[in-house]
């Protein structure tokens, strides 16, 4: 029916031109299939839940130069200031913003250290009581600061005694799950963990910190400052407009800087990844589209190499769908011999990929999707000529050239 | 004769239009694709300073106590601590050199309409600019005097001059950085690079300073690095002092080792300055160990062509194998139909090497249209690229090198796909097609 | 077996309407051997195209073993050619790719026979036209005559009642050439009706019937119809 063995046996009676096709599609294989498990892994990268709404908040950075106020007391102006713009749901001083690549980090251990102890590297926050409501950030277990716990300091030294924690660096130190109300230290200084968030992500996202945060209530005052402010939905960018005038008319000396939101900050952050994955969307279109050209074009020239082959044929009883059977058959024995090629290929150049950069190993159903549909491509690229072959006249057969 | 060739093959490729449609969108698609990706990689890649790249070199000392561990992948710190920066410059030592940090202030004029801004400025030494080739237009390097004293003094660079005083000589202003009021004494051209090589610790591509401090104004003036810092002892600083005298990294530091035998003199002093370190405490581990890069060994150390983009050169050398094969399956089916008239050829004298030139030249045009094409769609290429990362604003371009590479490339991949079908024709015996013509 | 009533083909181009066969009529009876003749331009090729079911007709009425092919889609008229008709080319048309064995058997598998008994049938066949010892050769590797013979073989495979040829011997030399007819006249004795196209006379001569088509009509032999030796007299 489908006359493998003669058409096999012609494939390998006319080497190169199938050699070729083959080689294209097994390349084709390999690059697809490890192309889109790369954007697969960006993608969830880019998309990971951060647990903060990022579309509501957003950051202002200010450099306070006059030198003739008191700081604190100016942090304080200004949060009450922010928190009672209409549309604002709460706003709140912070040391850094999650999300945008800026941030300070330090080592917390179970023991004082001059003990040895479990070490865990986290990101740290430093923001008065209303950071959780700012951050819109939920608390799965224990408390939120209270304004009596907050401590105003510059003093490098100086540390609160209590931090709420993410999920994460809980699970860390108490896979038990039994961290609330425990003590960490900071170098010899003890923290009580008084609540813990479920989940929010850090500075850094491709860290492994990303997940791994803790809060301190703790204001240092400093003449360059961070705000987040969060808004009510929808209303964000019409008080970003305003925000600077706000804070100048409150007080003049200082310049008011970087008013973006979460969302942008992000976007910038993971800007390389997702170009990246634009990068490697294109290619993958484009690679498919040169491949199934070039079965296309190869085809059509081995159809008008075999004008008079396929006009014998149609004399000798073929029909038309046999004359487009077997430009499928032939074709689709050196797409599966390709395929099978490509995912070779695709397996060592993963395992390459894997070795030489930060690439995860490739997962075989990549291999096997990519397979298919490149089969599934380079047959319906076959379809038009082959169906162009199904036409040609029989009578071509008498015809003396 | 050439003439000729490219004659018959023009008219060739006419004769079967599909086919020459295809292969020349598939040789442009490859160029384009791999010019894209290559001439970034170019771009991230090519030495920022040519002149003094082998010369300039980057100080790291292994300051960390013994087994202690370091995110770095040699363990090395990036950066040095404020008192090794101190120590280094005051050694008397017959080269040129400086350390620096990033900071920032807010920008702003007595008596002016300019709304006051944020500007990051580099804390360095004098000789920062005659140690990067760093050009005045107005005035100069602040002295060595001024130096040892913490003038307040800085440099502006040439944007910065143009938004305060438009373009004017401003040498001897002042301008005023957050509470500090400090006296331009020159101005450069701005620093003709878009890779911060100089100091790679916040990202490769970002804009250059506009705005130098001399470095002693560090101290008096406890000025805040706005770069990375990094502590790897367990030791709180208080206050501002306290850090000056840590064992906090946050200072890069760069020296001018003009020669080979400057570099083993230079690398020797630091291993002496270590053991001098150690009897007061500090360094204390058994083996001491610095690194002294130049400024592309520091570009590859510090990874500025990040691995996506090696990953995608990777990628679309392979995206032009396929290219590559798909134009010699056509070629061939191609060259092979026309055996009947390169039989007739043979018949009529041409030799084998007339035809097998014959066809190289066809596939050679062929290369230089779809090159021509494909740096146009390298282009489009780079231009999405621009779109979507703002910091590929400099970076995704081509040069002149790439603009002439494109056709290079094309060519040859032609020429390579085109030689066995070449080959393959030009064995044709004259009889064998004449007889059933 | 061959029944055309008032054929014709007009072909059509941008330009000129060529009438290639006009109001054609012919009979031919199971059994027949005709030679068919004319010069080149005549409308021989056409009319054995349309013998042939390898190309449509303009108008009239063919019956072929009492079908009538006018009213067949293409994939009927497909079977009739693979199941009816042998065909015998003048450029013998053998596929390149396949062996000897393999070409016999093209139109075997379209008729969808099943592998024992196409293989006893190559064989057979390929026996008859004395090839078989040749099976696993490729085309290029035969001289002209023992291709024409395998494409015999091939036309004869499928058991047709009905086999066109084409200037069968045009591409050989003298000596092949006889042996080639002798095997037509042979595959005639068996009982096969043969309508065989040639410009060669004296080739033609050799068929008990002969007809001449000129300026797309036939130039009337019926007068000699069923009388060889009238038409060696001519």
């Amino acid at each position: 029916m489908f006359e493998f063995k003669p058409i096999l046996n012609a494939l390998l009676r006319a080497k190169s031109g199938a050699i070729l096709l083959l080689l294209q599609i097994a390349i084709t294989t390999a690059i697809v299939s490890n192309a889109a498990f790369i954007i697969k892994d960006r993608i969830a990268y880019l998309e990971q839940e951060t647990g903060l709404p990022e579309q509501d908040l957003f950051q202002a950075e200010m450099m306070m130069y006059g030198g003739d106020i008191d700081l604190d007391k100016q942090i304080e102006r200004d949060e009450a200031l922010l928190r009672n713009i209409p549309g604002v749901i709460d706003a709140v001083h912070i040391n850094a913003v999650p999300l945008s690549g800026g941030g300070s980090g330090g080592s917390y251990t179970l023991l004082p250290q001059d003990q040895v102890s479990q070490s865990v590297s986290a990101a740290y926050f430093l923001a008065d009581n209303h950071v959780l409501n700012t951050l819109g950030v939920e608390l799965v277990a224990g408390r939120n600061f209270e304004e009596s716990e907050v401590i105003v300091s510059n003093d490098g030294a100086a540390i609160a005694k209590v931090a709420l924690i993410t999920q994460a660096m809980h699970d860390e130190f108490f896979p038990e799950g039994n961290g609330l109300g425990q003590t960490i230290y900071r170098e010899n200084d003890p923290v009580k963990i008084i609540g813990i968030i479920k989940l929010m992500k850090g500075p850094w996202l491709n860290d492994k910190r990303k997940d791994r945060s803790l809060i301190f209530p703790h204001v240092r005052p400093r003449t360059f400052q961070k705000f987040i402010i969060r808004t009510k939905p929808n209303e964000r960018a019409t008080i970003m407009r305003k925000i600077e005038d706000v804070l100048l008319a409150e007080y003049p000396h200082r310049v008011v800087n970087s008013v973006r939101g979460l969302d942008e900050l992000k976007a910038k952050y993971v800007a390389e990844d997702t170009l990246m994955v634009r990068m490697l969307m294109v290619l993958i279109v484009i690679l498919v589209m040169i491949t199934a050209l070039g079965i296309f074009g190869l085809t059509l020239f081995n159809i008008n190499k075999r004008l008079k082959q396929i006009g014998t044929r149609r004399a000798l009883g073929a029909r038309k769908s046999a004359i487009i059977r077997y430009f499928l058959v032939e074709n689709a024995l050196i797409c599966s011999v390709g395929v099978v090629v490509g995912s070779l290929g695709a397996i060592w150049m993963g395992n390459k990929l894997m070795a030489l950069y930060s690439v995860p190993a490739l997962s075989a159903s990549y291999i096997v999707i990519t397979s298919l549909l490149v089969i599934v491509m380079s047959l319906l690229a076959v379809v038009g000529p082959a169906k162009r072959a199904a036409d040609i006249s029989p009578s071509i057969a008498t015809r003396s050239i | 004769m050439l003439f000729h060739y490219i004659d018959l093959s023009w008219r060739s490729l006419k004769r079967t239009p599909m086919v020459s449609t295809l292969m020349i969108i598939a040789i442009a698609i490859g160029i384009g694709v791999t010019m894209t990706s290559l001439s970034v990689y170019h771009m991230m890649s090519a030495d920022p300073i040519p002149s003094k790249s082998s010369q300039l070199h980057h100080v790291q000392l292994l300051a960390l106590d013994e087994e202690r561990t370091w995110w770095t992948k040699d363990d090395m710190p990036y950066q040095v601590t404020y008192q090794d920066a101190m120590n280094l410059l005051s050694a008397d030592l017959p080269y040129r050199r400086t350390a620096m940090l990033k900071a920032g202030f807010a920008v702003h004029l007595d008596n002016s309409d300019i709304k006051p801004f944020i500007e990051q400025a580099r804390v360095a030494s004098g000789d920062i600019f005659s140690m990067f080739n760093l050009e005045f237009i107005y005035g100069g390097a602040w002295s060595s005097d001024d130096e040892e004293s913490a003038a307040s003094v800085v440099v502006i660079a040439q944007s910065l001059n143009d938004k305060l005083f438009q373009g004017e000589n401003s040498v001897g202003k002042t301008i005023n950085l957050d509470d500090m009021t400090v006296r331009i004494v020159g101005v450069i051209k701005d620093w003709p690079t878009y890779v911060k090589y100089y100091d790679l610790n916040n990202g490769a591509f970002r804009e250059p300073e506009q705005v130098f401090l001399p470095f002693s104004l560090v101290a008096p003036n406890e000025i805040e690095s706005w770069g990375n810092s990094n502590n790897w002892k367990a030791q709180s600083n208080r206050n501002y002092q306290d850090l000056l005298n840590s064992e906090v990294f946050w200072v890069q530091y760069w020296v001018e080792l003009p020669t080979h035998q400057d570099k083993e003199a230079y690398a020797s002093f630091l291993m002496s300055y270590m053991a001098e370190q150690q009897k007061i405490g500090r360094f204390a581990r058994k083996e001491l160990k610095y690194a002294l890069r130049d400024v592309n060994e520091m570009m590859v150390y510090r990874e500025v062509v990040n691995e996506d983009n090696k990953i995608l050169v990777v990628l679309s050398f392979m995206f032009l194998a396929v290219c590559l094969a798909n134009i010699l399956g056509l070629l061939l089916a191609k060259f092979l139909r026309r055996a009947p008239e390169v039989g007739v050829r043979r018949a009529l004298g041409a030799s084998k090497t007339q035809v097998f030139i014959q066809h190289l030249v066809e596939v050679g045009l062929l290369g230089v249209i779809g090159g021509l094409l494909g740096i146009l769609i390298a282009q489009v290429g780079l231009w999405g690229m621009r779109t979507s990362n703002s910091a590929y604003m400099a970076i995704a371009d081509m040069d002149l090198t790439m603009l002439l590479a494109a056709p290079v490339i094309a060519v040859s991949v032609c020429i390579l796909a085109g030689l066995y079908p070449a080959w393959l024709v030009c064995r044709t015996t004259p009889a064998t097609h004449l007889k059933s013509q | 077996m061959l029944n055309m009533n008032g054929i014709s083909k007009v072909y059509q181009t941008e330009m000129v309407q060529t009438h290639a066969l006009r109001d054609f009529n012919l009979q031919v009876n199971e059994g027949e051997f005709i030679a068919v003749t004319g010069p080149s331009g005549s409308g021989k090729t056409t009319f054995l195209n349309i013998a042939g079911v390898l190309e449509p007709f303009t108008q009239g009425e063919y019956l072929l073993d009492g079908v009538d092919i006018g009213k067949l889609n293409d994939n009927q008229r497909a079977d009739i050619r693979n199941q009816k008709i042998g065909y015998i080319f003048q450029g013998f048309n053998l596929i390149p790719d396949l062996n000897l064995y393999e070409n016999v058997e093209v139109p075997l598998r379209y008729r969808g026979i099943k592998a024992p008994e196409r293989k006893r049938r190559i064989e057979e066949s390929l026996e008859q036209v004395g090839l078989a010892s040749r099976a696993k050769h490729l085309p290029q590797q035969l001289s002209g005559g023992q291709q024409q013979r395998v494409a015999i073989a091939r036309a004869l495979a499928g058991k047709p009642r009905f086999l066109l040829a084409d200037e069968p011997t045009g591409n050989l030399d003298s000596l092949m050439a006889r042996q080639v007819m002798e095997l037509l006249e042979q595959i005639n004795r068996d009982g096969a009706t043969i309508v065989m196209v040639t410009h060669d006379s004296e080739l033609a001569r050799r068929a008990p019937r002969n007809i001449q088509v000129v300026d797309g009509q036939i130039a009337d032999f019926s007068l000699y119809q069923g009388n060889p030796a009238a038409v060696v007299g001519v």
